[in-house]
């Protein structure tokens, strides 16, 4: 604080932390309100008047375990980890070439990417169905990694290309005067001028992926069910338990949190998604 | 204690005594064959059946019963429960695609009119006439009639037998409706006592003398934020429009479809209905229209309203200590019937069934496994371990866990309800009609739309659905 | 597609060093451009298939034409979804965008502890949309949701009704959970581009003597354009197929009020059984989108110089 205070501008940041702070705690309060109904006894749930004070229970934590929702993180974890691995592995050589090299009908080829993200996800998801019911790939782990490309893949491409094009030529050119491998300049060179892009882009993959609702629902199943999936079966017939569901949202919550608080600095940079010249 | 004990074990002996007493009348006593099952499950051994079923505390208790069926057949049931929306959802996706996941699924009748017409439902007449297959100890006369026979048969052909006959029941606050200053003011106010009421115009008038505001007393005490005299279903879709149009429409005189399958919507018992319906909407929470079928409950579980029409299964999860702060201090009676019209009464059911998927590749087993459910010895079962349950067979409402039940109104009224409840007419095109008509229910209880309008506007959309033939198969 | 591959002439290398073989950058998006196809292309191809017959109840019958599209188009229902939707998307979109602006020029501020505040502040976007549908459920339900019942019920703002009972108020509730949700994306991507933006410009223009309002104007504004168009782009697209918070909420009631396309499809879909006709209205709504954005795309790249 004696820091801040030194210099001029020091009450000004005081002025717009607090901002943030408050704005934040505006925003935050239904989140925090979820958050408290973890450990809320049900006859205070909604008690009127409402409590705010209550003898914490762990009740709702103990129903979840007991209903085996661990298997669902761990489902959900796997799945959308090598759903987003595949697409970062299959996505980048193609982002990088649309953003290199002159290719025939190129434009054609990036709306068609482009249009891959926009017809709804609600009228993709009975030709899916009606196709894997036919392939048998209904409730298998490689059909919804499969379906998440869907959304993911072209997304990532669109926007990992402007990162690529971004990237200085001239380093690419003296490395292959250098006589170095298309191989190595990629990994050298390309890949971690690229690092700040991939990470933010496959991070906004993985959060997609995670909290999707329709493909999971309707293309997993028993052997499949993700973390969304699972939620609706607290909408039980003794009422929906609300307690157990803010266990479940917030569990969700939790990875992405880490995840974002981990990396955030490559995705602040990342999320320019390459449209800012810096 | 053994006092007790030796009373409870007299009660169980002699119903158990009189049991078989009353259905013999029915027919002559067939000796339980115990072994029927496993002799004709012996081909099947082995063989993996997959059943889906929704979630409601009468499939919880199912549950520790269906292993017994691999004990004693060797086919093994893999058992899955979903809630409401997902069975549906799932459901039929699997039956429609041909997909043949599940073996047997669970429909609720209204699903039967769709799932008929796209012919995705196998016919168990060729398994009930095989003397392999069809056990002769089921004996389908002790079923509750009106609902299997409405339910299980379609145009002379059987589908399935009955599993979950759900049904709507009137539920209230007994500590209200006894309460010693309520009564005399509502007997000052209203001419006659306080009790659950027996027609809707009883029910409209308690719902009015319950409706307080923040501040009034309610039972002697200051009330700390609104109070509500009816909570009724009011989202779009669920089980709205079935409670207006059975507990209400029907017992108004009124119906949706004439004799002959076309649309009757806008008669004026309809426009009467739709009036009542208004009327009780302004007594509710101002939440109604967001209401779904679990939502009904809880409230009435919260304690913020005092009556409410509400599936009977819903309340054995919710009167229970440990769930509702209410629990025990609730009273169940019929559902209302109108004024003068009690001859004709009707209530809102669902009987349900669990139906052999066309693309099932084990029909057998599978049939097996159905008739298994629906034999009396774990109808007993299931009654017994639920401490009550909503029976499908007559001889259940002479059980010990309903007879002794500490609820007993609950299960005189869901009598009440099951001598009356057919399933739903089969119509092909029910779920286009019940979201359109949910649509009315709500903006005719909103008084966004004059009950007259709701009931043009109703017939309207009924005959263009329709396209002037009959709705029903 | 087809003309893409057919002949790969000399697809000139950018830079003098580079030379490559014709079909590299081929064999480079190839991975990408099969799996899309058979993700993605089929399924669409099927639907497309699939609207021109009579597939009620997921079994295909006969072929209609383009029956299932007139129906579709006659239908006052489909029409108000659209205008739902368009609503929807013109009302959260310019207030996410607006707010997400003002927010990351704050957060642009000499603001401590960022590192904390923003993966708090990012919170909203990364729940899952069921799970937000259902947080604002206990907001926001009639007479026991925490903020109905502890504002409008006290305050008697509304009276006899409810946000999600009320037609004209239901609309704009899933609008503000919208805004809610999707505001903090906006924010941080274009926190992220003011902290892309280099120095240089700003000191030429302080030492020309402008104030901030006129820097703001004349070099933020100019420099970030390219990604407020993308992140629009995207957020538009995105809202315009919202599911998950309006199915949670009020699956498109009361009435019809709140209902999208993409409620309705599901209607069609999975309580109709109606294939063909919700098939017919996934194209409708893809084409339309599609000649959008191809338009969008076209103007952006030559008068914005983004993607």
């Amino acid at each position: 604080m004696a820091d801040a205070a030194s210099r001029p501008e020091g009450s000004r940041g005081l002025f717009w932390t607090t901002l943030v702070i408050v704005y934040a705690a505006i925003m935050l309060f239904p989140i925090f309100w979820m958050a408290s109904m973890m450990v809320k006894p049900n006859d205070a749930m909604f008690a009127r008047p409402t409590q705010w004070l209550f003898v914490p229970t762990l009740d709702h934590f103990s129903y979840v375990i007991e209903q085996g929702f661990h298997w669902s993180l761990l489902t959900s974890f796997v799945l959308c980890t090598v759903s987003t691995a595949l697409v970062v592995i299959i996505g980048t050589p193609a982002a990088y070439a649309f953003a290199r090299f002159e290719m025939k009908g190129k434009d054609d080829l990036f709306l068609f990417i482009l249009g891959s993200r926009m017809a709804p996800p609600v009228c993709l998801v009975i030709p899916f169905y009606l196709i894997y019911a036919r392939v048998g790939l209904l409730d298998s782990f490689l059909g919804l990694t499969l379906a998440y490309m869907t959304f993911n893949l072209s997304f990532y491409v669109w926007v990992l290309r402007s990162f690529c094009r971004d990237l200085p030529v001239e380093l690419e050119e003296a490395a292959a005067l250098e006589g170095w491998s298309k191989v190595q300049i990629f990994r050298r060179v390309v890949f971690p001028l690229l690092r700040n892009g991939i990470v933010a882009t496959s991070v906004l993959c993985f959060i997609f992926a995670w909290n999707e609702f329709l493909f999971a629902f309707m293309l997993g199943g028993k052997a499949v069910t993700t973390l969304p999936v699972s939620i609706p079966k607290l909408i039980t017939s003794q009422g929906v338990r609300w307690g157990e569901m803010a266990v479940v949202g917030m569990t969700a919550l939790i990875p992405v949190l880490a995840v974002v608080f981990v990396l955030q600095r490559h995705i602040v940079r990342g999320l320019t998604l390459g449209a800012v010249k810096g | 204690m053994r006092k007790i004990w030796c009373f409870a074990a007299a009660l169980a002996a002699t119903t158990a005594l009189t049991v078989p007493m009353v259905v013999s009348s029915a027919q002559p006593v067939l000796a339980q064959d115990a072994g029927f099952y496993a002799k004709a499950g012996a081909p099947y051994k082995g063989t993996t059946i997959r059943v889906l079923d929704e979630i409601t505390p009468l499939q919880e208790t199912l549950s520790k019963i269906v292993p017994d069926f691999e004990k004693e057949t060797g086919i093994k049931v893999e058992w899955e429960l979903l809630n409401h929306f997902e069975v549906i959802n799932k459901g039929q996706a699997d039956m429609l695609s041909g997909r043949g996941h599940y073996d047997a699924i669970m429909l609720h009748g209204a699903q039967l009119g769709p799932m008929l017409s796209a012919g995705v439902i196998m016919p168990l007449d060729k398994f009930v006439a095989d003397p392999k297959l069809s056990d002769p100890g089921l004996n389908a006369a002790d079923f509750i009639q009106a609902p299997y026979k409405t339910t299980a048969f379609s145009d002379g052909k059987q589908y399935g037998f009955i599993n979950w006959n759900y049904n709507h029941v009137y539920w209230a606050r007994a500590d209200l409706l006894n309460n010693p200053e309520e009564k005399a003011a509502f007997k000052a106010k209203y001419g006659y006592e306080l009790a659950p009421a027996k027609t809707i115009e009883q029910m409209r008038d308690i719902a009015e003398f319950f409706t307080r505001k923040k501040g009034s007393t309610l039972a002697g005490q200051p009330l700390t934020s609104d109070f509500y005299g009816i909570v009724l279903e009011g989202i779009k879709g669920g089980s709205t429009f079935s409670n207006l149009w059975v507990n209400f429409i029907e017992n108004y005189g009124g119906d949706l479809l004439d004799k002959d399958g076309k649309p009757t919507f806008d008669s004026p018992q309809t426009v009467a209905a739709l009036k009542m319906w208004r009327e009780l909407w302004t007594f509710a929470p101002p939440g109604i229209a967001e209401y779904s079928l679990v939502d009904v409950p809880t409230v009435m579980g919260n304690g913020i309203a005092a009556q409410s029409l509400a599936w009977s299964d819903f309340v054995l999860g919710i009167d229970k200590p440990g769930v509702s702060p209410y629990a025990g201090k609730f009273v169940y009676a019929p559902i209302p019937a109108k004024a003068g019209n009690e001859a004709h009464r009707h209530a809102d059911a669902e009987p349900s069934v669990t139906v052999i998927s066309a693309a099932s590749k084990n029909p057998e087993p599978t049939f097996l496994f159905l008739q298994w459910l629906a034999d009396k010895k774990q109808q007993d079962k299931l009654i017994e371990i639920g401490q009550g349950g909503v029976p499908i067979r007559e001889s259940s409402w002479a059980a010990p866990a309903i007879t002794g039940s500490t609820n007993p109104t609950l299960f005189a009224a869901m009598k009440s309800s099951l001598d009356v409840a057919t399933a739903r007419p089969k119509m092909e095109k029910y779920p286009e009609m019940f979201d359109a008509m949910s649509g009315i229910a709500q903006q005719v209880g909103l008084g966004k739309m004059t009950p007259e309008q709701g009931a043009k506007e109703g017939q309207a959309i009924l005959v263009k659905l329709c396209g002037g033939k009959s709705c029903t198969l | 597609m087809a003309s893409a591959s057919e002949t790969m002439t000399a697809a000139g290398p950018q830079g003098a060093g580079m030379r490559e073989r014709a079909w590299y950058p081929y064999l480079l998006i190839a991975p990408s451009m099969i799996t899309l196809v058979v993700v993605s292309l089929a399924p669409f191809i099927y639907a497309i298939y699939l609207s021109f017959h009579e597939a009620k109840f997921g079994r295909v019958r006969d072929f209609v034409g383009f029956d299932n599209y007139m129906t579709l188009l006659t239908d006052e229902r489909f029409w108000n979804s659209i205008g739902v939707a368009t609503t929807f998307v013109f009302i959260a979109v310019p207030i996410e965008f607006m707010l997400g602006l003002i927010g990351a020029l704050v957060l642009n501020q000499n603001v401590r502890g960022r590192s904390i505040l923003i993966p708090l502040l990012f919170m909203p976007t990364m729940m899952a949309p069921i799970v937000v549908g259902l947080l604002w459920k206990i907001m926001l339900a009639g007479s026991w949701g925490f903020f109905s019942y502890n504002v409008l019920e006290r305050f008697n703002i509304l009276g006899e009704t409810s946000i999600f009972a009320s037609p004209d108020l239901a609309l704009y509730a899933l609008i503000f959970v919208d805004i809610w949700q999707w505001t903090p994306f906006m924010m941080l991507a274009f926190f992220a581009g003011l902290q892309a933006l280099p120095l240089g410009p700003y000191r030429a223009a302080a030492v020309d003597g402008a104030n901030p309002v006129q820097m703001f104007f004349h070099i933020t504004l100019p420099m970030m354009t390219p990604l407020l168009a993308v992140i629009g782009l995207l957020r538009f697209i995105d809202a315009f197929k919202v599911f998950d918070t309006i199915y949670i909420l009020t699956n498109g009631g009361p009435g019809i009020s709140t209902e999208t396309p993409s409620i309705l499809a599901n209607k069609m879909t999975f309580e109709f059984w109606n294939i063909g006709e919700a098939s017919a209205l996934a194209v409708l709504v893809w084409i339309a989108f599609f000649a959008f954005c191809s338009i969008f795309y076209q103007v952006a790249k030559k008068r914005l110089n983004a993607f």
